[in-house]
């Protein structure tokens, strides 16, 4: 069968969108550079900007803190129930505990925390910075200026990734709460024993995947939806920017944890 | 709207920060505490000692399996190595606290059941040994139920094949089945088990013939010996006869009592007199000594009236 001949016109178009996703990768992952570096110097710890971020943090941990919390263990409650009755009647018991705080703490909190705090705070950003668009129509990524970047940015971003690492950490602390009481009830006697199989679970390379992951997760969150705001063309789609590309990253994060843990 | 482009009051700013930092504080507080609570968990801050177990397969081991004495964990893997002889050494963290329940004389063993995971368990029997050193080494027993099933396979086979040969057509067992059938179909009959022991009806009424002149036989036989004038009669009377004739004996025997009893009277009187007598007797040598000394004077006075004048003699003897 012959080979059709590719147009050029079509080649010049994906080498557009080739050009154009990687300029936009770079300057997602730079902007959450220059992030970083900002909160790692301490001369960017101005009153108005510590003003700035404690009002932040408010608004995107504090106020949603209770609910995320009450909803995870509302949650949590459900599943270890189910995950305990289903090993007792199957008489695997001992596995129930150890189960729990792998799918619990390690995986799905984290991702729901992040999952919430980026429908909440990250999608909804809305940066008002329209992109140049130059004279062909394409729009033309640029650095936000510096004192924007440290005066709003940096603090929304550092504000929703420790938002992510709140909710997580917190939740995560109520669903080992919730699962010893659901095992052992009211007795301290099980404490020894809930230890040791925390202690089994969270081996080296699983607290330093499980530190890792929730940081990636973090930067996640606050940057790409941001990065995506402030370079998307003028209501060229309904869809909030970043959206696609948030998820498609949340989930690259989660299946590099998940294959560096049990391949 | 946006919060940033409201500028807020110093009073608002002052207790925004209040709650970011006890939100900080808090935070902080919790991943420590779960850091810590993990790094206990992980027993970083317990003093261990070290128990190598060598065993020739290390599958279904882990890093971090517990190693459990009387189902309550004593100790955890911390390595897995290969040494020079190719058998796998497991290294294993005793916590001291714990070190106590294992002795000199304790067994170490794996077990692999067919679900679930591998088990070290620790067992020591006699708690009075002394405790065991650290860095020892152990060979560890392994209990494998994999392993296990082909011989039990092979069990299973030959004992099926012994229950076929037991139930078939021509086994031994039948034949018995048979034989019983014979037996029991005998006891069914006329003669019911005699003919099942004996083989025959004829055989079992042989032996109810038998039975019947016995009975004859015994009826005749009481008839003779308790009967009116049988031999227990006659035994009966000569046993009056002779009660009467021992009666006659022990009264002569009463009277020979009596004159025995006078005979010792009279034996007694004779000893008596033989006493006298022995007395009498000893007085008879000194009334013969002196009669003999009187005897002797007189034959020496006769000698002398005899050697004096005119009754002398001559008693010189003269040769011829």
């Amino acid at each position: 069968m012959p080979l059709t001949p590719v147009h050029p016109q079509r080649l010049a178009h994906w080498g557009h969108t080739v050009q154009r996703q990687w300029a936009s990768w770079r300057f997602m992952l730079q902007l959450g550079a220059s992030v970083l570096v900002l909160a790692l110097t301490p001369g960017t710890y101005t009153p108005l900007f510590q003003a700035t971020t404690a009002r932040r943090l408010v608004i995107s941990t504090w106020q949603v803190l209770p609910w995320f919390t009450s909803l995870a263990a509302l949650l949590s409650l459900v599943l270890i129930r189910i995950v305990v009755v289903t090993a007792l009647s199957y008489g695997l018991s001992q596995y129930a505990l150890q189960m729990m705080v792998r799918v619990l703490v390690l995986e799905l909190i984290p991702l729901s925390a992040a999952m919430f705090v980026a429908l909440r705070s990250g999608l909804a950003f809305n940066a008002g910075a329209l992109p140049t668009v130059s004279a062909t129509g394409a729009h033309r990524v640029q650095a936000p200026p510096f004192e924007r970047l440290r005066g709003e940015l940096a603090p929304q971003v550092l504000a929703d990734a420790f938002s992510v690492l709140t909710l997580a950490m917190v939740s995560s602390v109520v669903a080992l709460l919730l699962a010893y009481l659901t095992v052992y009830g009211l007795s301290p006697w099980g404490l020894p024993g809930f230890t040791r199989t925390v202690g089994q679970v969270f081996d080296l390379a699983v607290s330093l995947g499980f530190m890792l992951k929730a940081f990636l997760f973090s930067m996640a969150v606050a940057v790409v939806p941001m990065a995506a705001s402030l370079e998307a063309p003028p209501a060229t789609s309904t869809m909030q920017p970043g959206a696609v590309r948030l998820f498609l990253v949340l989930l690259l994060i989660e299946a590099a944890s998940l294959t560096l843990k049990y391949i | 709207m946006n919060p940033s482009e409201t500028p807020p009051s110093s009073d608002t700013t002052a207790h925004l920060e209040r709650k970011a930092g006890l939100l900080l504080a808090g935070v902080a507080a919790v991943i420590l505490g779960f850091v810590l609570y993990v790094m206990t968990a992980r027993g970083l801050f317990e003093s261990t000692q070290q128990l190598v177990l060598i065993s020739d397969d290390s599958e279904g081991v882990i890093v971090g399996m517990d190693l459990t004495f009387s189902g309550f964990p004593i100790g955890r893997v911390r390595r897995i190595e290969l040494a020079q002889d190719g058998k796998a050494r497991l290294v294993i963290d005793v916590p001291v606290k714990d070190a106590r329940w294992l002795r000199t004389s304790s067994i170490f063993t794996m077990e692999r059941g067919m679900v679930g995971d591998t088990r070290i368990r620790a067992f020591s029997g006699i708690l009075s040994d002394p405790p065991l050193p650290a860095d020892a080494e152990r060979e560890l027993l392994r209990g494998d139920t994999a392993a296990e099933i082909p011989r039990l396979v092979a069990s299973a086979r030959a004992i099926l094949e012994n229950l076929e040969a037991m139930t078939a057509a021509e086994s031994s067992l039948n034949a018995s089945l048979g034989h019983l059938k014979t037996t029991t179909k005998r006891m069914t009959g006329r003669y019911g088990v005699l003919s099942g022991v004996l083989g025959s009806d004829e055989q079992a009424q042989k032996i109810i013939q038998t039975l019947e002149r016995t009975n004859t036989l015994l009826t005749k036989t009481d008839q003779r010996v308790f009967g009116n004038g049988g031999v227990m009669d006659d035994t009966q009377a000569a046993l009056g006869s002779g009660k009467a004739a021992l009666d006659q004996l022990h009264s002569v025997l009463l009277d020979t009592h009596q004159t025995l009893k006078n005979v010792d009277a009279v034996l007694a009187e004779a000893q008596a007199v033989g006493i006298n007598a022995r007395v009498a007797t000893a007085d008879l040598g000194p009334l013969r000594a002196e009669v003999e000394a009187s005897l002797r004077k007189l034959s020496q006075l006769t000698n002398e009236v005899n050697r004096k004048w005119p009754f002398a003699r001559d008693t010189e003897i003269k040769l011829p």
